[in-house]
């Protein structure tokens, strides 16, 4: 039978390569994407935990139903968001985004 | 009793701020009562007792350990007399005509008010409120109705005050904690068990929050271009009472509270008044302008306080106290002469104006009001600088002599840079630029006049100013007897 | 398991303030349907009706003998009916500032007190949660209805601009919280109740384990973003530039606070083992927030982004209260908290007048404004001198306060930084006061010179005085008349279990 350790390291290169996504993508849909990479490498660690440590009880796979719903509910803000942006500004591109500046 | 003199300028400062019209009338007559009520406080007041007197106590904020404390003794009791007239004296000498009048005067009662909240209060955190409370009012005085540059000089006058602000809390919760204490209530036992070094890290932080205020070479660039650039009235509330709130603080506070580092600390204090006396007179002498000239002569005048300070026996510290009161009224008359002198003139420049004495086109009254004024400042006999002055190196020099004998050498530059202001801007003929002068009024003339008549009236009888606080000296510096005695040697 | 034993665990009683909120948020969902855009207004007058109900739930909440509810998912302790109230108060102020300014701009009303009442909601939850899923829900809840009502502007580039910023750096940020709660999720063997994590760690692993610290980093780092905490901050200028001025209000007091909640109860229940550890953490954010915040906060020439980088600063304040652990340190920040709602949204109620009549907010914009209005003049003038901690107003008793539990824990360094940057600080806020108050009538910026006159019967103006008046009323008062806040903050610190036991537990490790 697979360890535990396996899983929880998929789980951190997944949410490693979606931080990675996250700092170089231009365009603003990958960074969301980039974002979802990083909740689901999340929803395995917990799904894994509960599945080895709490596997009478599995709050983890409870916990995970609950982040994919707000994943969810996110990503379409999210979208909302980036297409009202595309209208007023026909880009998507994260560099042009710069009215705003430190 | 003594919340009134808090009161009543609060409220007349919310009245004249919201009453559409009439306002100097409303400030003037707000003055005049804080006036009456401190006449009546002088009268109740106890000389015999050294204690605080007419003492108001409430807790205030428990969780803080702020009570609302109020009290006077012999320390306080002339400053706020003091404050009650060069406050009148302000509002009276304002231009009639000046701009906003409302928020004007509702700011220099507010002033008022924060002033003698400073020299009321008996919690130390109370103190440090009323202490801040006069920054905002000021800086607006100063950088709405000021000269050309004032918005610069308003900004170095709040940093610097504000900072002054924040050293003195720091000394403050440093000593309640410390101390073990949970409030803040002034009391000289708390700092008495400390271990010297601490009571000497203390005593220094506080004494830079004052020295920054009172004000010490080298803190004390704000103070030439705040006076050059606030307007006459602010000008002698600043030199006249404010400057007095770090010396106050000085006495009340750094000796009060920590008399044995105080002891130990004082030789280098001296030291730093001579420097500051010697600094500010070179300085005075250095200037063209009238203004920065009687500035810089304050930062030497306040050092001689610092001496008296050092040298803390009874005799000094009343000599102190005469100096404090003095350098107040003479100060604040030279500033009104000054202001006067800049109304009709338009100039300061010493190298401009001349012969401004001159009895049928000058200005007479108010040269000769100059001349005592400016006597009285070198310290001549008959008027209440000399007093001060002599008693300070009477009372210093057995224990500082090297330090007042130059000292005293500060006194003599004072004769000289009053004696090259006099000889160029009063004596001689009158100049061209300053031809066709408008005649000065009667009304110009009346509060220098009063001051004049203060300084000289005290200057044959220094024992009215003394009798109020020498019983109040003599216990402050007798608490410690021991310990005082121990040290001297 | 019978049906009475069940509700006695529920307890559902402790979420009636939040039921009242939820109540009104359908309510006004289902007024905006059938009535539509007619009695708009009339809706967020209810809505503000329904938050002071809560409010007033939540007072009768106060001291209850039963806090734990939900199976231990939530506490209606004193701590969380403190930061609970926080949060229904600065929407309530929030939307009478709002009512004017969404109507000015064209947008629906009643969606955006809808949204704004959802965003309450989450802030509430998250002030008293004690369990995993609670406290990632209700964040998330919070998070989402910000990002939503940071781009309400639909039209306007940089609001969309601002809400897209928050949203990437907000969803990223709560990702990594995630992460950290899933490492506590596993490393406690499989409990989510705050209380059973700290006894489950405590029980798997006497000593400190790498994993736990990895758990607290980005659990950190989940909670900085959302008190924007240097350097977890870069979105808080930007966000507070381009959204709307009532939801920039909103997120520097309502969201800030429940952030706060959030840290206390996570940290303090959670990380018992670690506690040094995010004590050093949160002692070095706090420091770069006092630093940063103050010193950026000079440089700015937009009103908002100055008011962003000074509560970036003040959430540096507040951080003092909480490292230094101790009781009073806790109740300090509960009252600087509460001035601070004051003061902020005070000074917030101002901008958005001037913003209304003016359309502009640029510092120098400001200038001469005495001369046109007064009131105006002289309440945002109060409110910034407080933020500035000057005597005697309201913010100066809430500096105090926490300078005094800082130096009485021993936090020396702490306070006297906090003491320079505060000076600091006056130097910016007098600087906006003076551009009103000094400037002469020649020096009036051209905005000024054409202000319109005051009218105070213009649809929902009125709300807004109400607002602004609040604000200038309590922050001149609250300071003087401070006895009853400090009772509360001191009663919200030692009626809460959770909080005693941490105190205790410091107490006797030294």
């Amino acid at each position: 039978m697979l360890q535990l350790q396996y899983f929880l390291i998929l789980a951190a290169a997944l949410f490693c390569i979606g931080i990675y996504g996250l700092v170089t993508s231009r365009n603003a849909v990958r960074v969301l994407m980039s974002i979802e990479l990083m909740l689901n490498a999340v929803n395995l660690n917990l799904m894994s935990f509960s599945n080895y440590i709490d596997s009478t009880e599995i709050k983890g796979q409870v916990f995970t139903i609950f982040v994919i719903a707000i994943a969810a509910a996110e990503a379409a803000v999210g979208l909302a968001i980036v297409l009202s942006i595309y209208r007023n500004r026909d880009t998507v591109d994260m560099e042009q985004f710069n009215l705003l500046k430190w | 009793m003594l919340s009134i003199l808090l009161v009543v300028p609060a409220v007349g400062a919310i009245l004249a701020a919201c009453w559409p019209s009439h306002t100097r009338t409303i400030a003037s007559t707000i003055a005049l009562a804080v006036i009456g009520w401190t006449v009546f406080l002088l009268t109740q007041f106890d000389l015999s007792n050294p204690a605080m007197q007419f003492a108001e106590n409430f807790t205030w904020i428990d969780a803080l350990g702020l009570s609302y404390r109020l009290g006077v003794d012999g320390l306080s009791l002339p400053l706020v007399a003091l404050n009650s007239l060069l406050t009148w004296v302000a509002i009276y000498s304002s231009n009639e005509q000046i701009e906003r009048p409302r928020l004007y005067y509702s700011l220099i009662l507010l002033l008022n008010a924060a002033v003698s909240g400073v020299f009321l209060a008996q919690d130390l955190l109370l103190f440090f409120i009323a202490y801040e409370l006069e920054l905002i009012p000021l800086y607006l005085l100063i950088a709405i109705w000021g000269g050309q540059k004032r918005a610069y000089a308003a900004t170095k006058f709040l940093i610097y005050t504000a900072l002054s602000g924040a050293l003195i809390l720091a000394a403050f919760l440093g000593l309640a904690w410390l101390g073990g204490s949970n409030s803040f209530i002034y009391n000289p036992a708390l700092a008495h068990a400390l271990p010297v070094s601490q009571q000497l890290l203390l005593l220094g932080t506080l004494l830079l929050g004052f020295g920054i205020k009172m004000p010490l070479f080298p803190f004390h660039t704000w103070l030439p271009d705040a006076h050059v650039e606030a307007s006459t009235p602010i000008s002698v509330l600043l030199a006249g009472v404010l400057l007095k709130l770090a010396t106050y603080g000085i006495l009340r506070f750094c000796v009060g509270l920590f008399p044995d580092a105080w002891q130990i600390a004082a030789p280098w204090l001296s030291v730093w008044a001579i420097v500051s006396v010697l600094y500010g007179a070179l300085m005075a002498i250095a200037q063209k302008d009238m203004k920065k000239m009687v500035a810089y002569s304050s930062v030497s005048h306040m050092g001689y306080i610092l001496l008296a300070a050092a040298a803390s026996t009874p005799l000094s510290f009343s000599a102190a106290m005469i100096q404090m009161v003095s350098h107040g009224l003479i100060s604040a008359t030279l500033f009104l002469l000054v202001g006067v002198v800049y109304q009709k003139t338009k100039t300061r420049d010493i190298n401009i104006l001349e012969g401004l004495l001159n009895p049928e086109r000058g200005m007479p009254v108010i040269g000769s009001l100059m001349v005592v004024g400016v006597m009285a400042s070198a310290g001549i006999p008959g008027m209440v600088g000399f007093v001060a002055e002599f008693l300070i190196f009477r009372s210093s020099f057995p224990i500082f002599p090297v330090q007042t004998l130059l000292c005293m050498v500060g006194t003599g530059l004072t004769a000289v840079y009053y004696l090259l202001l006099i000889n160029k801007a009063f004596f001689g003929r009158l100049s061209a630029p300053v031809q066709n002068l408008e005649a000065v009024t009667w009304r110009e003339r009346y509060p220098a006049m009063i001051l004049t008549i203060a300084v000289v009236l005290f200057g044959l009888q220094p024992g009215w100013i003394t009798r109020w606080s020498e019983p109040t000296i003599a216990a402050t510096l007798h608490q410690p007897p021991a310990v005082v005695a121990s040290v001297a040697k | 398991m019978d049906f009475n034993n069940l509700v006695t665990q529920l307890n559902a009683g402790t979420i009636l303030p939040e039921g009242i909120v939820l109540i009104t948020l359908l309510g006004i969902l289902v007024g905006d349907l059938i009535f539509g855009r007619s009695i708009a207004r009339n809706l967020s007058y209810f809505a503000v009706g329904g938050l002071v109900c809560s409010l007033v739930a939540l007072i009768l909440q106060w001291d209850n003998p039963q806090p734990v509810s939900f199976i231990g998912a939530y506490s209606s302790d004193p701590l969380s009916v403190v930061f609970r109230a926080i949060v229904v108060l600065s929407a309530a102020v929030t939307i009478l500032m709002s009512i004017s300014y969404v109507e000015q701009t064209g947008t629906a009303l009643a969606e955006f007190v809808a949204i704004l009442l959802t965003a309450t909601l989450g802030g509430m939850f998250l002030s008293g949660s004690t369990e995993l899923v609670m406290i990632f829900v209700s964040l998330e809840t919070l998070s989402i209805s910000s990002y939503l009502m940071t781009g309400y502007m639909k039209r306007d580039p940089r609001s969309n601009e601002a809400a897209l910023k928050y949203l990437l750096i907000g969803a990223s940020s709560s990702a990594v919280f995630l992460y950290g709660i899933s490492l506590l999720y596993g490393l406690s063997g499989g409990e989510t109740t705050l209380e059973a994590i700290a006894r489950g760690i405590a029980g798997a692993s006497g000593s400190l384990s790498l994993g736990l610290v990895v758990s607290l980093v980005f659990t950190i780092a989940g909670i900085a973003f959302k008190i924007s905490a240097v350097p977890f901050h870069q979105w808080t200028p930007d966000v507070y530039e381009g959204s709307p001025t009532p939801v920039v209000a909103f997120l520097s007091v309502g969201s800030k606070a429940a952030g706060f909640a959030l840290a206390i109860r996570l940290l303090v229940t959670a990380f018992p083992q670690v506690i040094e550890q995010w004590h050093f953490v949160f002692t070095a954010l706090a420091i770069l927030s006092m630093v940063l915040g103050n010193v950026v906060a000079l440089a700015q020439t937009s009103m908002k982004r100055m008011l962003g980088y000074s509560s970036i600063a003040q959430a540096g304040f507040v951080m003092i209260g909480m490292v230094i652990g101790t009781e009073t340190g806790y109740a300090s920040m509960v009252f600087y908290l509460f001035v601070y709602l004051f003061m902020n949204l005070g000074a917030f109620a101002c901008v958005i007048l001037f913003t209304l009549r003016t359309g502009t907010d640029r510092i120098s914009d400001y200038s001469g404004l005495y001369q046109k209005d007064p009131f105006l003049t002289l309440s945002l003038s109060i409110c910034l001198l407080s933020l500035g901690g000057i005597p005697p107003l309201a913010g100066f008793f809430g500096k105090i306060y926490i300078f005094w539990a800082g130096w009485k824990a021993g936090a020396y360094g702490l306070v006297l930084l906090a003491l320079v940057t505060s000076v600091v600080s006056i130097y910016y806020y007098l600087r906006v006061v003076k551009m009103m108050v000094v400037k002469e009538p020649n020096e009036m910026s051209d905005v000024v010179k054409n202000y319109p006159a005051t009218n105070w019967n213009l649809p929902g103006m009125r709300s807004l005085q109400v607002a602004t008046l609040a604000g200038l009323i309590a922050t001149s008062l609250a300071g003087i008349l401070s006895n009853p806040l400090f009772t509360i903050a001191n009663d919200s610190v030692s009626n809460t279990p959770m909080l005693q036991a941490s105190v205790q537990r410091q107490v006797a490790v030294k």
